[in-house]
């Protein structure tokens, strides 16, 4: 058995599974002030990638006692200066993040760079004796997560990736509630973020191809995962963790079909992804309209939950006879058929689900739950197996998109493991 | 966002630009953002990036927002210090420097007196007595202390609530605004007619500002070249409402306590200040409003290069009195 082929042992899948509800320090705001915090648990911040989530990710950092952010790196120079603005100081500049890695006063690094170039900052990060922030998703390829996770095993160093919503209360408490059956059996999740946005960024006039392709690197292969990765890992992260590890087989199809601008990646995707309990992910990520916006629905036999950036509804299912609703549940739930349903009609009841603590921001606890972790020598809930588990997953449906046909993950893992 | 092409509006002989007009509802108002015609991709990625930040603004200012960073200070801030980020930190100090040079009448701790007369919820009405005492006993300027060593920022009186909404439109506007400079754009952001300015001087030499009748916003009455600096607007038409011939206002006076307005709220209609940014501006058009044109003069000293008009009822009409204010048109 080859090393890919160990990750998706159902041990690892249970293992991965828990990971998703696992220890989280979530009473951090008890200690909100900088002054309590002792000197030796400072942590000095070196930041890869200073672009606008590098610069937002700085300010949620900051917002954490006893951080300092001590070194900006980017090759495009404007950012620093914009990055020192967030900072509120002349903090260290680097065009070169090798020499940023050498100075001596950075305790913890965070790596907001484009998806391709994740692998070669995050292992050499790791690599200078840090942990590390990784930005979603861990890597671009099969090849660039490996390294990462290996990278992680043989430095002891903590990663923890990007997948902030793995912090949400809400999301968190939809985990807990499917977990305790109070929506059945899981059948199926259907994910959307739809968008009507042609993703780009404004270039600076008098830019050359260069910098055109390094400020909209999403839009070209060299350097993006696309959709899937910029837009579907938070929701690809969430269907692992409730079906318990990593699809059996995906099939996609996309295209672009609409901004025919001289982008190399897709501007809609959608893939159907199936799991080994039988389970169906349903996604889909496009660019051309937002009625739906970012949102999934995971429906069980009893009930459904919807979630979205800002909160968990929960949807009960109406009993009728011939419903998969289990007998337990109809018992325990006293439910009764309504008069006006039809199984033909959408079927939406009311009822949130009572989230504690749901007006966290997700980023914010992603970056307590960071420096938590370094203090207190712990392993994030997003670490190097959740981020190899999801992005593995992007990459599966990223080559299935690209052969346009229906790939296994065996055989995703054994083609690419032998080439 | 609806994009349209039109000629600029301040354009003169020989600088006609053609211009491109977008619009984004954000912070409860429309901001439009004009910009010089750059290519189609290149335009909407401007726009696009520009409503971002102003969004972004929001996200992280408005209290209404469990999320957003001023939602999670009223929920904290009342227990002890706590670290907020530089930017907040930093907009928060300059909110109190306007508290401190304009004798407290801007604040931006009214959050519970906001919500006391409804203005918060959009529902004014006259509050109970003891719903406005006890609001006002949770406000005050000074109460706010926020430490720059540490960068936290504490209540010293309980039940305490922050509410930016007299700053922080001016705020997203320069933040966006800043955002264009960077893609090498020109143009100008308004944030729905009450706060607008340019990402320079050069750009915006012709642009002229019709200042509305506050009486009939349809109507202009006076017009005044926009150039480098900000202009901002605070009047009754936003928001207020009327009991027994007093006019009571969003533009709240926390040092005013009880229920009388106050004279000057009953006469000024509508402040304008030009300032050197538009959050400056944002902040002093409230502050002008509340302490009209004899006291707002004066309280202007402090701040260099600002200007103000006052509109104040005449009959039908308005009467206006400026403070340095430009005879430009």
């Amino acid at each position: 058995m080859d090393s890919n082929m160990e990750l998706i042992g159902r041990r690892d899948f249970i293992g991965m599974a828990a990971a998703g509800l696992g220890a989280l320090s979530l009473g951090l705001d008890g200690c909100r002030s900088p002054q309590k915090v002792a000197a030796s648990d400072w942590v000095h911040v070196g930041v890869i990638g200073v672009g606008s989530r590098g610069q937002h990710m700085m300010r949620m950092l900051l917002r954490v006692p006893g951080v300092r952010i001590a070194g900006l790196c980017d090759v495009y120079e404007p950012r620093i200066t914009e990055g020192r603005g967030v900072t509120g100081e002349q903090t260290a500049g680097y065009s070169d993040y090798r020499k940023m890695l050498e100075a001596r006063d950075i305790d913890a690094v965070m790596v907001s760079t484009p998806l391709g170039l994740h692998a070669e900052h995050v292992v050499a990060a790791l690599e200078s004796g840090r942990p590390v922030y990784g930005e979603k998703s861990m890597g671009r390829t099969l090849e660039d997560c490996n390294r990462i996770r290996d990278a992680v095993r043989r430095t002891g160093k903590m990663l923890q990736v990007g997948l902030q919503y793995a912090y949400a209360p809400w999301y968190r408490e939809a985990l807990a509630s499917i977990r305790e059956g109070k929506i059945g059996q899981v059948t199926q999740i259907n994910s959307y973020w739809h968008r009507n946005n042609n993703w780009r960024r404004p270039v600076p006039p008098g830019g050359d191809v260069k910098l055109e392709r390094l400020l909209n690197w999403r839009l070209f292969r060299e350097q993006s995962g696309g959709l899937f990765a910029e837009l579907g890992s938070h929701q690809i992260n969430f269907a692992n963790t409730i079906f318990g590890g990593m699809p059996e087989s995906v099939m996609a199809s996309g295209g672009i079909d609409y901004w025919k601008d001289g982008r190399e990646i897709e501007d809609n995707v959608h893939a159907i992804a199936r799991y080994p309990g039988g389970q169906t992910l349903q996604a889909s990520y496009i660019t051309t309209n937002r009625l739906e916006g970012a949102q999934e629905r995971v429906y069980g036999t009893g009930g459904s939950i919807e979630l979205t950036h800002t909160e968990a509804t929960y949807y009960q299912e109406p009993w009728y006879p011939n419903s998969a609703i289990p007998p337990e549940m109809t018992i325990q739930h006293k439910l009764i058929t309504g008069p006006t349903y039809s199984a033909e009609q959408p079927y939406h009841g009311k009822g949130k689900i009572p989230v504690k603590g749901a007006a966290s921001d997700a980023d914010l606890m992603a970056c307590q739950e960071f420096v938590d972790c370094i203090r207190n020598h712990r392993r994030p809930v997003a670490d190097e197996n959740a981020g190899w588990s999801q992005a593995v997953t992007v990459a599966l449906c990223n080559q299935a998109l690209k052969e346009g046909r229906k790939i296994t993950l065996a055989e995703f893992l054994g083609k690419t493991a032998s080439s | 966002m609806q994009v349209e092409r039109r000629a600029a509006a301040g354009a003169v002989d020989g600088n006609a630009a053609c211009l491109r007009r977008a619009a984004h509802a954000a912070m409860g108002t429309e901001f439009t953002a004009y910009i010089e015609e750059a290519g189609g991709a290149q335009e909407r990625a401007c726009f696009q990036s520009a409503f971002e930040e102003i969004d972004r603004v929001e996200r992280t200012f408005s209290r209404f927002r469990p999320s957003s960073e001023i939602a999670r200070i009223n929920r904290l801030a009342g227990d002890g210090p706590m670290v907020t980020d530089p930017e907040v930190f930093n907009l928060l100090a300059a909110a109190q420097d306007v508290s401190r040079k304009t004798g407290g009448v801007f604040d931006i701790t009214v959050g519970r007196l906001t919500r006391a007369w409804g203005f918060a919820e959009r529902a004014p009405h006259l509050p109970q007595a003891q719903t406005l005492e006890e609001a006002e006993a949770a406000t005050g300027w000074r109460y706010l202390e926020l430490d720059p060593a540490w960068r936290t920022v504490q209540f010293l009186r309980p039940g305490m609530e922050l509410d930016l909404g007299a700053i922080a439109k001016g705020y997203a506007v320069d933040c966006a605004l800043g955002v264009l400079r960077a893609a090498g754009a020109r143009g100008v952001i308004d944030a729905g007619s009450s706060s607008i300015a340019a990402t320079d001087e050069e750009f915006a030499t012709d642009w002229k500002v019709s200042i509305a009748n506050p009486a009939d916003g349809s109507q202009a009455l006076r017009e005044v070249r926009l150039g480098g600096r900000a202009l901002s607007t605070s009047g009754v038409r936003e928001q207020s409402f009327v009991r027994e011939g007093w006019i009571y206002s969003h533009l709240i006076d926390p040092t005013a306590h009880g229920m009388d307005p106050g004279a000057v709220a009953r006469q000024v209609l509508q402040a304008t200040v030009l300032a050197p940014s538009s959050t400056l501006a944002d902040a002093l058009s409230t502050a002008m409003f509340l302490l009209g044109h004899e006291k707002g003069s004066a309280a202007l000293s402090e701040f260099p290069d600002c200007s103000a008009l006052w509109a104040y009822a005449e009959g039908e009409g308005a009467e206006f009195l400026g403070h340095n204010w430009p005879d430009s048109n």
